[in-house]
This record gives structure tokens, sequence and C-alpha cells, in this order.
């Protein structure tokens, strides 16, 4: 243990900045789970992503669908569930707002 | 009164020194975890940051006890570290009292547990009951291995005699006799026990008592408690260099460079006696149990300590 | 149970220590009552219930898709066990059978989801015994596991892999390199690990304590790395197979332990990484081609699952887990009973803890790896008389309404 100690005392640290580099950040794989993208033109109103969305995140509007993001636990069902694809998971994970009316302007 | 104005100009260096010191021992021991770690003056911002907090009495405490205790384990350690400092400025032994300093150290370490004790928390009394059991296993081979060098430097109990003494004899006294290096090594063992860290932190054990003594306590009283342990630290590192490991070379450094150049040696030095007795320990073993710490004082050092001191009475 | 009436509160040095609900030791929330003398623990009160959820209330208020997703976030560790147990039921209640590669590819991921749980357990043992420097090595490894997860999956915790008749995603012949590659690291780290929970320092605190015989690990029904470092062999894996694990039952053999002591849990998980690292590798040498799931849109394999019941179980990191579910032939369910691993091992807590000292319970806490949030359950003590009640689902109903 100690010799590990000591090695790693001379060895770079694990940790992994948020910013690797300024302006670059860490890389996320291609499939990760982020922000939902929504073609409304491609959308057709079946409105079953309404039916199998877990967390109650999607509601009608005007024969369309509106998402409400801070409700979203990004699993991803809906984007499955839609026969049009018109809904698609995207990498983006920065969505942090200040207020619950920039959530929704999102 | 030169002495004691040296000795209070002191005080804010040693403040400054200790957290310093803190922060460096922080920064290795993340560093050998494979972490970045907090910058280095981390510890002074923790320290403003609990002086402006609020501070909480429970209402189960006895008040006077509880706000009391901070301030008085704060002062005795930073007193205790800053007459060695003090001393080695000055270099004079005129306020050096070995056994002063020892009871000062010792003092600190009983406030804390005292404060703990008074806050009328459970945890507070286990942690008490578990320092004193600590306080008996390190403190007797700690006092002893000092009482074994001042024999051989003299004798003599004051500071400044010993760091002459090895001055004198143109060796470090860890070196010049096999009873001093004995001496050394127990109290080189018994630091990491007086500061109380891993593996030797049980009366503040986190995940058992919940940082013991210090559960109650919030806003400037934890910043004073903070500051009474790194002090602590610093104090006993720089006593465990100067008394042992005072190589006169060091002294010579002063002749050439100035006397700063002998301070910043010292207090190198007494670094690195940090990093390798309070930064190493916590970082490569696991906490012991309290049954098991004693039995390890009890059977080691102890011994060890006690055939240092005859060794020196016999002369060796 | 305790009764504080009974305590002699006059015998100075006896007096009752709370653990928990917020505790340092306990990462969630649950209650011990100790009662010690000195450092010696004399008796432990066990009290949960400080995060109940009401999921499985909760699950009968969903159709089927949803409940997946809700039993997914029972437990933020083992989320693909709770899912492959729940779409097991579902499948042998509506008769579907998912493809050879889908089971696969759930075998995968499960396996790696075992990887990462225990990992995170040793880590945590060695946390509880102020072994800091170790908690860091071995959560660095786990952390390898959780990237392998976000590619594979898209998610580190909660993988969403799971769909009726099969999985979402395939993998990859560049991901299959890959978990190749981070199996062959974390090999290597667990060596290591090992080698450092058997260093003195470690053993002194783990081994010898929280005895469990296995008499009373038999009696107790307790499960999973818990009753097989008492000496119970027992592995759903091996005793009941489930997904692809019939066809590799020859790459792995069931770890068992004689000791009963916390030292024995911990190494029954160590040893079982090794195994896990076998199965992953062997599961993708033999990984079949085809597709992954029946191809057709889940709402539609969701209104095919007819009336009917069926129990499922899975070994999951921490032990068996079990699900009951019961479907109403619409979209819906009639009933979810979901018996969580730490439900079963919680009750030996008690067994192993009266008699050790203060410094040994959050060790033994640990050592059965609790996972609080699925184990918590409402029983009702009225605090006067004594009297226990539980509540059914209709009068939880009538009070949420």
């Amino acid at each position: 243990m100690i010799w590990e100690a000591l090695k790693s005392l001379f060895k770079k640290p694990l940790t992994v900045q948020y910013l690797t580099k300024p302006d670059e950040k860490v890389p996320v794989p291609e499939r990760y789970r982020g922000k939902i993208s929504y073609n409304r033109d491609a959308c057709i109103g079946c409105l079953l992503c309404i039916r199998t969305c877990p967390a109650g995140a999607i509601t009608a509007d005007e024969r369309k669908v509106s998402f409400s993001l801070d409700r979203c636990i990004f699993c991803g069902q809906c984007s499955e569930t839609c026969p049009r694809k018109a809904i698609e998971i995207t990498s983006k994970f920065e969505i942090v707002v200040y207020t619950k009316s920039e959530i929704a302007s999102q | 009164m030169i002495a004691l104005e040296i000795l209070l100009a002191t005080l804010p260096l040693v403040f400054l020194l200790s957290l310093l010191f803190e922060g460096i021992d922080r920064k290795v021991h993340a560093r050998m975890q494979r972490r970045i770690g907090p910058p280095i003056i981390q510890p002074f911002y923790d320290f403003i940051k609990l002086l402006v907090k609020e501070n909480i009495v429970p209402t189960t405490a006895a008040r006077s006890i509880f706000n009391a205790s901070p301030s008085l384990a704060a002062a005795s350690s930073i007193v205790g570290a800053a007459i060695p400092l003090a001393n080695l400025i000055a270099r004079t032994g005129i306020i050096g009292d070995l056994i002063l300093v020892m009871y000062l150290l010792t003092m600190s370490s009983i406030m804390i547990v005292v404060g703990g004790s008074s806050s009328g928390n459970p945890y507070g009394a286990v942690g008490f009951s578990r320092k004193i059991m600590m306080l008996i296993g390190y403190e007797i081979p700690l006092l002893i291995s000092v009482v074994s060098i001042s024999i051989k430097a003299g004798p003599s109990l004051i500071y400044y005699d010993i760091i002459l003494a090895q001055i004198k004899s143109d060796k470090c006294l860890a070196c010049a006799y096999i009873s001093s290096a004995t001496a050394a090594l127990t109290f080189l063992l018994c630091i990491s026990a007086a500061v109380g860290v891993v593996p030797f932190d049980i009366p503040e054990a986190k995940t058992e008592v919940i940082h013991g003594p210090l559960i109650e306590y919030s806003g400037p009283q934890l910043a004073l408690l903070k500051l009474a342990k790194s002090s602590t630290i610093f104090s006993l590192s720089l006593l465990a260099f100067t008394l042992f490991f005072y190589f006169p070379t060091i002294y010579e450094l002063s002749i050439v460079l100035g006397e700063i150049a002998t301070l910043g040696a010292c207090l190198l030095g007494s670094l690195m006696v940090m990093l390798l007795t309070v930064t190493l320990p916590r970082t490569v073993f696991a906490r012991l149990k309290i049954g098991q710490a004693f039995k390890t004082y009890w059977f080691f050092p102890l011994p060890m300590a006690i055939t240092s001191l005859m060794l020196s009475v016999l002369g060796w | 149970m305790v009764n504080e009436r009974e305590v002699k509160y006059d015998e100075f040095a006896r007096f009752i220590l709370p653990v928990g609900p917020v505790h340092p030791a306990l990462k969630e929330p649950f209650h011990l009552k100790i009662i010690v003398k000195r450092e010696e623990v004399l008796d432990v009160e066990l009290r949960l219930g400080h995060v109940h959820r009401g999921i499985e209330f909760l699950a009968e208020n969903r159709n089927l898709i949803q409940a997946i997703y809700l039993t997914e976030r029972i437990c933020g560790i083992c989320s693909h066990s709770h899912t492959t147990c729940f779409i097991q039921a579902l499948e042998e209640v509506g008769g579907l059978k998912p493809p050879e590669r889908a089971l696969y590819l759930r075998t995968l991921i499960f396996e790696l989801e075992r990887a990462h749980s225990h990992l995170l357990l040793l880590g945590i043992m060695a946390y509880q015994i102020g072994f800091d420097t170790l908690f860091m090595y071995t959560w660095a490894a786990r952390e390898k596991v959780l990237d392998l997860f976000e590619e594979i999956t898209g998610n580190r915790i909660h993988h969403a892999m799971n769909v009726i008749g099969g999985v979402r995603w395939d993998l990859t012949p560049k991901m299959a390199e890959k978990t190749i590659r981070v199996m062959k690291d974390i090999e290597v780290t667990t060596r290591r690990i090992y080698d450092f929970f058997r260093g003195e320092t470690v053993e002194k605190r783990l081994s010898g304590v929280g005895l469990l015989s296995q008499h009373d690990a038999h009696e107790l029904c307790v499960v999973g790395p818990t009753a097989r470092a008492s000496g119970l062999v027992f592995d759903v894996r091996k005793d009941d197979p489930y997904a692809a694990y019939g066809d590799l039952n020859d790459s792995f053999s069931v770890i068992s332990k004689k000791e009963g002591d916390s030292y024995a849990r911990t190494e029954v998980r160590i040893l079982e990484l090794f195994e896990l690292i076998n199965i992953v590798q062997a599961a993708l040498d033999r990984l079949p081609n085809g597709p992954i799931n029946l191809g057709e849109s889940p709402v539609r394999l969701m209104r095919r699952i007819p009336r009917g019941e069926a129990i499922s179980r899975v070994e999951a990191p921490r032990g068996e887990l079990i699900y009951f579910v019961k479907t109403n032939g619409g979209d819906g369910l009639e009933r979810l009973k979901i018996r969580t691993p730490t439900l079963a091992n919680i009750i030996s807590l008690k067994k192993m803890l009266i008699g050790c000292e203060i410094a040994d319970v959050p060790v033994i806490v640990t050592s059965i790896d609790p996972c609080l949030s699925c184990a918590n359950r409402i029983t009702l003590v009225d605090h006067e008389t004594g009297e226990v009640k539980v509540v059914n689902a209709d009068e939880l109903r009538r009070k949420k309404s």
C-alpha cells in the first residue's frame, strides 16, 4: 500500500475536469440521452408518446404535443414510441436554467 | 519581557504556518489518492468561512464549558507551538520549558473532548471516553521520550538547551546516541495518535461516532477547534524535528545565508516530519479499533520509551 | 423490540446511541437505536420507512411501459436487475420470447452492473473503516464500468436497456472491444484491491466481526452474498437460470465461504468480481447474431399482454430479487409485489450487531450491502399501546385521496 500511495503521488490525478481545455468539455458518447428535440412538422398527432411517457412530461397541444423538460427523466421512451421519428434524443446535457419559466421556453 | 514580546509576535506566524501545513498535508494526501485536491490555502478559506457562520449551542449543553473549551484548546495549542518557534527565532532558552510545551499540547486535546462531552450528545460522550483511553496510551511514551533526550542534553528541560547540545556535539541527537534514536522513533510513532489522524482518529471517527467531540460545534467555535488541531500537528512536527534531527549544518546555514535560512530549514524539516508521520499513515492505513490502538501503544512505543530512558540513564 | 422504559437509566455506562436516519456511515436513511455499555452493543432496534415511496401502489396506477421506468428507479444501483425481473414476468404472462441476442445482451449488462455494484460496496467498506485511499482506488475502477454503461446504453445508472421482448440498444463491435479492455483493467485492479483487503490493517477490522452462522442464515432466509458468505450455496443464476445464464452455465461457479463474518462477505464479493469477468468474456465470445427485440411497436406489444400473473426472480448484485406481477388484461397492472434482497437481509443485522463494538456497527451494516430505498415498507405502530397494524392497499388508497 505504501508503495502504491507513493507511486500515485507522482502520477497524474485521475480526476477529469469539467472543461478539459478552455472551451472544451469532456466528449459525451453517441448514445447519450440528453435534451429532447421535437420535429413539429413530422408529428402526426397520434399522442402515443403521451401514453407511454413515464413521467407525464408530455402534454397535448393543438393536435401536436409539447414537452415540459422539468419533468422529463430522459428515458428516451417517447423517441422509441414515436411512429414517425418526430422525437429525437440529442446529447445536449447543459440544460440548467435559473427559473422555471426558462425551462418551458427551451 | 523581550521574550514575551517575541512570543506574542510569533503567534500570528504560528497561525499562518499551521494552516499552511494543513493545506500541504491535504494536497499531498489527495495526490496520493490520485485526486487533484484542494488548493494549498484551502484551510484559510475554511477558517474564514467558519468564522462568519452562526454559532449554535445545543440546549442540552453545559453552556459555559461548551463555549469556553474551543478558545482554551486553540489558545493552548497555539502557545504550545509558539514557544519552540519563538525560541528558534530569538535563539534563547528563556521561556522554553519542554514540560510546559507538552502540557499545553495535552491540555489542548483534553479541552477538545471536554467541550465535546459537555455538549450533551451521546456521541460526544463516546468520543470523550475514547480520547481518555488514547491519552493513557500515547501520552506516557511521548513524555518518557522527551525526558530521555533531556537527560542526554544536559540534563536540561529547556528547549533551546537541547538544540545547543546538538550544535555543540556536532551531531543531531538521534544520530549521536542509541537511547536518543529510540526516543526519536517513539516520539515519531506517537505523533499520529497525539494529533488524532487515521489510523488513530478513533475519538473522532467520522463513520463511527460522527466526529465525536466536534459533533455539536459550529461556526467560530468549530473554526477554533480545527485551528487547535492543525497547530498541534505543526507544533509536534516542529518539536520532533528540532529536538531529534537538528543537524548542526542547519545552524551553519545562518552564517552563510542569514538567520532566515536556518528557520526555513527547520520548517522544511518539520514539514518532512509531518508528511512522514501524519500524511503517510493516514493515507495507507485503516482506522483501528480502540482496543487495538491501545494494545499497539502499550506493546510497542511504551517498552521502547522505557528502554530509551534506561539506556540514557546508563549513559548510552 | 426494545422497550425504553425497561432499560435501566441509572446505570452510568449504559446509554442509547441513535444511529441514523442521518449518519455519515449510512448513505441511505434508516434508524438504528443501539443500547451500548461503554463500547459494547447490548441491544439493537431497527427502524425502516424513512424513504417509503409507495412504488407498488404507483405501479398499479400506470400502464406497463410506464411501470418499467418506475421499477428501474426503485434502486439507483441495481436498476437493470429490477427491469429485467419485471419484464421477464411480463414476457411470461404474454408468452413472448425475446431473441437470443437480446438475452445475451441483458446478461452482459446484468454482469457489468454487478461489477459496478460490488466495486461500489468494496469502496464503501474501505471508507467505513477509515481507509479513504482504498475507497478512491476502488471507485476509480468503478468509474470505468460507468463510462462503459454510458457508451453502451446512454446513461450511467438508469440504463433503460430493457424493453418488452428484448433490449433497446445493440452492442457494436467497437463497444465489445472496449468492454473486453475494461474487463481486463478491472481484473488487474481487483487483484490489487484483493491484496489491500488481505493486508493486515483491513483484515484486523473485518475478520470475526458480525458473525452469522449457517444455521442463523438459513433461519433468517438471507440471500445473495450475505448467505453465500455464511456457507449457503445458493445463486439464482445457477439454480434457476434466466436470460442467457443457462447457456453460460459453464463459465462461472458459485462462490461460497464458511466463515460468515464481514470479511467473508467482502471476500465473496471480490471473488465474484473475478467470476463475472469470466461471464462477460464468455457472453461476448458466444454472442449470437440476429435481432435484438421483437421489432414491433412497444405500445402494440404492451396491448398483447393478457390478464394473468407470474413470478419472476433474478440474482441481483445484493441477492435474490423476486417480482410478483398480476396484469389486468388492459395495459395496466392489478398488483405488483416486490421482494428486494435488502428486505430479506436486513433482519439479519440484529443478530450480527448484538455483542459487537460501536466501531463495528458501520462495518456490519455495510457488509450486507443495504440498499434501503428498495426495502422500505410501511407498518403503523401505535406509540401508546405498541399495537402494530399493516395498512392494506384499499386503506392506502383512501388515505391518498
